[in-house]
C-alpha cells in the first residue's frame, strides 16, 4: 500500500478532528458494518488506493441481479470477507462469499412478508439497509417486523414484530445498534400514523422501550430533570402545540438514518411530517415533527429537542441525517451536529444542547428568508405558508421532496472539512384540501405538482463547507439527485445519478474523475471496503424507484396494467432507466 | 333470496365439472354422494371474470350484475367527490393517474375493468395494500365510484412512448 509519510499524519490529524466513535473505527475501515459507516455516520472511509491520480482506472469486477424492482435505496455491508445485501420488498438477505471467485452465495433469506406493505409503504418498496453487531445482521421488512439473523449461517434468531401494518405503518429505515439495543422506527406521515422510535433487545429482540415522538411527554418520555430543550419552555409540548387530540394521527414518521455519540451516550434522528398535509387542520407548531430528537439509547428518556420547520406546511420531514463532527464554528471548536434538512437549510448545531450555531440555505428557499439563530425559528414569507384556506400557493422552494431527499445520506471527510450533498433544484405549487381520518388509508389532503428551479439543471452534487454555510463546488446534474455519498482519504468521493451514472469525483475540486452507465438510476449509497485480496473496492447498488410524488412511474415496465404518463418536470427521465435492481463492484 | 340462488347455481357447477371429469376418465370413480353434498353446502358465492382463463373451456356460472348508475353523470360527480374524500387519491394520485396504486386511466386492470369487478376491488380489497372499503361504503356509493373510474378519460396510445 502506497502511504507517505506526510498523508499519514494528515490523515492522523483529521481522523482526531473528527468524534473518538471514528478513531476507532478507522481501524477496521476494512469493513463496513453499518448503514452509515460509523456511528458519526460520515460515510467517510479510511481506504485511499483508489486517488483523483487512478480513478479512470475504475471499472467493473463484479454485478448480480437482485431479483427485484423496488427502489434500491441502501447500502451492502461487508463483514469479514461477507458481504450482506438486502432488497427491497420481500426483502431477501444475501450473504456473498468475498473470498471465492465470482463471490458466490453462502446462503440466502427469504422472509414472508405481508404484500399488503406494497401499497401502504408510501415511497416505493425501498429498505435502508441492515446493521451487523455481534455475529447478526438486523434489519427492517417492510411490513413491520425487525429480524435477527445469524451472520454466518443464515439462520433466523428472532423476529419482533415493532409496527402495525393495518394502521399505516411500514419500516423501511435501517436500524442503529448501540451495545444491546436495537433503534428503529416507522414510516406512515402519509398515514396519520403517531410517530415513535423503539428500542429492541438484540439478544432476543424483546421491545424494552418505546418512545412516540409526538403527544405527552410521559409518551415522548420527556422527563423532569433529563429533557431540556434549548429554545422551548414548558412541559408537554408535544401535546399543547396541537389542536385537541389531533396529535394522536399527526405522523411524525422516522424513515431516516440515526447516529450515536458514545460520549454523550445520545442517540439522534430526524422526525418526518406532521399529517395531514393540510396544515389548517393542526395549527401550532406540530412538536416534534420535523425536528431532530437526542435520545439516551438504554431508556429512551428525550435529553433535547429542536424543530426545524414549526407548523410544517410543505412536509419537510427532518428524517436526514445527523452528521455529528467537531467543526470549527465562530473561532471556536463545537461538538456539532450538521444536518441537510429538506427545507433547504443546512444546520450546524451544538449536538450536546440543540443550539443551532449557523443556518444557511443551500439551495434556492423562499418559504423563509433565513432562520433567527436567537430563537432558532425561520423567518417565515408569508406568501408561501400553505392550508386548505390559502388555495393553490404556487411556486414554493425547495419542493416536499427537499433541497436534498433524506433518502440520499450525506457524506463528510475529515481531509477536506467538506459536507458532499446530493440536491435538488425545483419549485412547487401546494394546494392544501381538508381531508378526514380512515384508519388504513392516506391521510393527506394536497396537490402538489412540481416544476424545476431556476438553476439551469434539476439536481446537483455539491461540496458545503458547514462552518461558513458556503459551497465548496458544484457538479450539476440534469436530474434531481437521489443517491448517497461516499467520501474516502484516497480523496475521491463518489455517487450516483438518477439516469444511470455512477460517478467519482475529486473531493477537493469537485472535477467529475470517472463515470460509469450501471443499468438503472442510482439512488443506493456507495461504499467501499477492502477485499480478501487487499484491494479497495467500492460498490453500489443501482435499480430506480424510491418516491412515486417525484418519479411519476414512465421508467417501470414491469406491469402492463399500470401504464403512466412522465412527470411534466422530467419528461425525458425513462429515455435513460427503467427499474431492476444491480449490485455493482469497482476496483482498479 | 341471493345466497340460495347461488347455492343451486354451484351445485349445478359442481355436477358440470363432475360429468366433465367422468367423460374425460371413464374409469374415474364418482365422488361419494355425502362429499359431494358437503361441497355444495360449502360453496361460495363465486363471480366470473371473463378475463380469466375457463378450465374445461366452461365460465363459472355468474349472476348478472349491473351497475344501475353507469355513465351516469351526476352519479360521476358523486364519485368523483368520493374519490377524494374516501384517499382514493392518496394512493392513486390525483385523477387517477397512478402513484403508489397503479394508474386507473390507462384502461387496463390488473383485476378486471368490468364495473362488478371495480365494484369488488374496492368493496373486497385486493392483496397489495388495496383496503376494502365494503365496511365503511354502502353498495350505492361503491357504484358510484365504479362510474367515476370509468368516466375517466383513456389517452389515445397508451403503449407507446416516444422521445423522436
Amino acid at each position: 500500500m502506497h502511504c507517505s509519510v506526510t498523508t499519514l499524519a494528515l490523515s492522523l490529524a483529521s481522523v482526531l478532528v473528527v468524534t473518538r466513535v471514528s478513531a476507532q473505527t478507522a481501524a477496521a475501515d476494512g469493513d463496513w458494518t453499518m448503514p452509515s459507516k460509523d456511528y458519526a455516520a460520515t460515510r467517510y472511509s479510511g481506504l485511499a488506493q483508489i486517488t483523483p491520480a487512478n480513478a479512470k482506472k475504475l471499472h467493473p469486477v463484479w454485478t448480480f441481479s437482485t431479483g427485484t424492482l423496488g427502489g434500491h435505496e441502501g447500502q451492502p455491508l461487508v463483514v469479514h470477507n461477507t458481504m450482506y445485501v438486502v432488497t427491497p420488498y420481500p426483502n431477501v438477505l444475501y450473504a456473498f462469499d468475498l473470498t471465492k471467485e465470482g463471490y458466490p452465495l453462502k446462503w440466502k433469506y427469504r422472509p414472508n412478508v405481508d404484500a399488503n406493505s406494497i401499497g401502504i409503504a408510501c415511497c416505493d418498496v425501498v429498505n435502508r439497509g441492515a446493521v451487523y453487531a455481534d455475529g447478526k445482521i438486523v434489519y427492517n421488512l417492510l411490513d413491520g417486523h425487525t429480524v435477527a439473523v445469524d451472520a454466518a449461517s443464515g439462520k433466523e434468531l428472532w423476529m419482533t414484530k415493532i409496527a402495525d401494518l393495518a394502521a399505516g405503518e411500514t419500516t423501511p429505515m435501517a436500524p442503529l445498534i448501540v451495545k444491546d439495543r436495537v433503534l428503529v422506527g416507522a414510516s406512515g406521515g402519509e398515514f396519520g400514523i403517531l410517530g415513535w422510535v423503539k428500542g429492541l433487545d438484540l439478544a432476543s429482540g424483546k421491545v424494552v422501550w418505546t418512545a412516540t415522538n409526538i403527544g405527552p411527554d410521559s409518551l415522548v418520555l420527556a422527563k423532569a430533570g433529563t429533557f431540556k430543550a434549548f429554545y422551548d419552555k414548558g412541559a408537554q409540548l408535544g401535546q399543547t402545540t396541537w389542536p385537541a387530540d389531533t396529535w394522536k394521527h399527526g405522523g411524525a414518521p422516522v424513515w431516516g438514518w440515526m447516529s450515536y455519540d458514545p460520549e454523550l451516550d445520545l442517540v439522534y434522528y430526524g422526525v418526518g411530517n406532521p399529517g395531514p398535509y393540510n396544515a389548517d387542520q393542526r395549527l401550532g407548531d406540530n412538536k416534534w415533527t420535523a425536528s431532530v430528537l437526542a435520545r439516551h439509547p438504554g431508556d429512551g428518556s428525550l435529553v433535547w429537542a429542536y424543530q426545524f420547520t414549526p407548523h410544517d406546511s410543505w412536509d419537510f420531514d427532518a428524517a436526514a441525517e445527523m452528521i455529528l463532527v467537531d467543526l470549527k464554528v465562530g473561532g471556536k471548536m463545537r461538538k456539532t451536529l450538521v444536518h441537510f434538512d429538506k427545507n433547504g437549510f443546512e444546520y450546524t448545531m451544538d449536538r450536546a444542547t440543540g443550539e443551532v450555531l449557523l443556518a444557511e440555505a443551500y439551495v434556492k428557499v423562499n418559504w423563509a428568508s433565513k432562520i433567527d439563530l436567537a430563537t432558532g425559528r425561520p423567518v417565515l414569507n408569508d406568501s408561501k405558508q400553505t392550508g386548505a384556506s390559502r388555495g393553490n400557493v404556487k411556486d414554493i422552494c425547495p419542493t416536499l421532496e427537499g433541497g436534498k431527499s433524506p433518502a440520499s445520506p450525506v457524506a463528510y471527510s475529515p481531509r477536506t472539512g467538506l459536507f458532499y450533498a446530493s440536491t435538488n433544484s425545483m419549485c412547487m405549487d401546494y394546494e392544501a384540501v381538508k381531508t378526514a381520518h380512515l384508519k388504513g388509508t392516506p391521510f393527506m389532503g394536497i396537490n402538489s405538482p412540481y416544476h424545476a428551479g431556476s438553476d439551469p439543471n434539476m439536481g446537483a452534487f455539491i461540496a458545503w463547507d458547514a462552518t461558513t454555510g458556503k459551497r465548496a463546488w458544484t457538479i450539476e446534474e440534469p436530474f434531481p439527485v437521489w443517491s448517497g455519498s461516499l467520501a474516502t482519504r484516497g480523496d475521491v468521493v463518489f455517487y450516483g445519478t438518477l439516469d444511470g451514472w455512477f460517478k467519482a469525483a475529486d473531493a477537493k475540486t469537485g472535477a467529475v474523475l470517472w463515470k460509469f452507465k450501471v443499468g438503472s438510476g442510482v439512488v443506493g449509497d456507495p461504499i467501499t471496503f477492502t477485499g480478501a485480496d487487499g484491494k479497495q473496492y467500492v460498490a453500489i447498488y443501482a435499480g430506480i424507484g424510491g418516491d412515486w410524488l417525484l418519479l411519476s412511474g414512465d421508467y417501470k415496465s414491469d406491469d402492463p396494467n399500470d401504464v403512466r404518463e412522465p412527470a411534466d418536470f422530467a419528461r425525458n427521465l425513462a429515455r435513460h432507466t427503467s427499474q431492476g435492481g444491480i449490485v455493482w463492484i469497482f476496483a482498479l | 333470496m341471493t345466497h340460495r340462488t347461488s347455492l343451486s347455481r354451484s351445485r349445478i357447477a359442481i355436477l358440470a365439472i363432475l360429468s366433465l371429469a367422468v367423460s374425460a376418465c371413464r374409469k374415474e370413480t364418482a365422488v361419494p354422494a355425502a362429499a359431494n353434498a358437503a361441497g355444495a353446502e360449502n360453496a361460495l358465492v363465486i363471480s366470473r371474470h371473463d378475463d380469466r382463463i375457463f378450465a374445461g373451456g366452461i365460465a363459472p356460472p355468474a349472476e348478472k350484475v349491473v351497475n344501475s348508475v353507469a355513465q351516469d353523470a351526476k352519479a360521476a360527480e358523486v364519485g368523483a367527490t368520493l374519490f377524494t374524500g374516501m384517499n382514493c387519491d392518496g394512493c392513486h394520485g390525483g385523477g387517477a393517474v397512478g402513484a403508489v396504486g397503479p394508474s386507473l386511466t390507462d384502461g387496463r386492470w390488473r383485476y378486471g375493468g368490468a364495473d362488478a369487478d371495480i365494484y369488488r376491488s374496492i368493496a373486497e380489497g385486493r392483496p397489495k395494500g388495496m383496503p376494502a372499503f365494503g365496511g365503511v361504503l354502502q353498495p350505492a356509493m361503491i357504484w358510484r365510484l365504479v362510474t367515476y373510474i370509468k368516466s375517466l378519460p383513456v389517452p389515445k396510445d397508451v403503449p407507446t412512448e416516444s422521445w423522436q
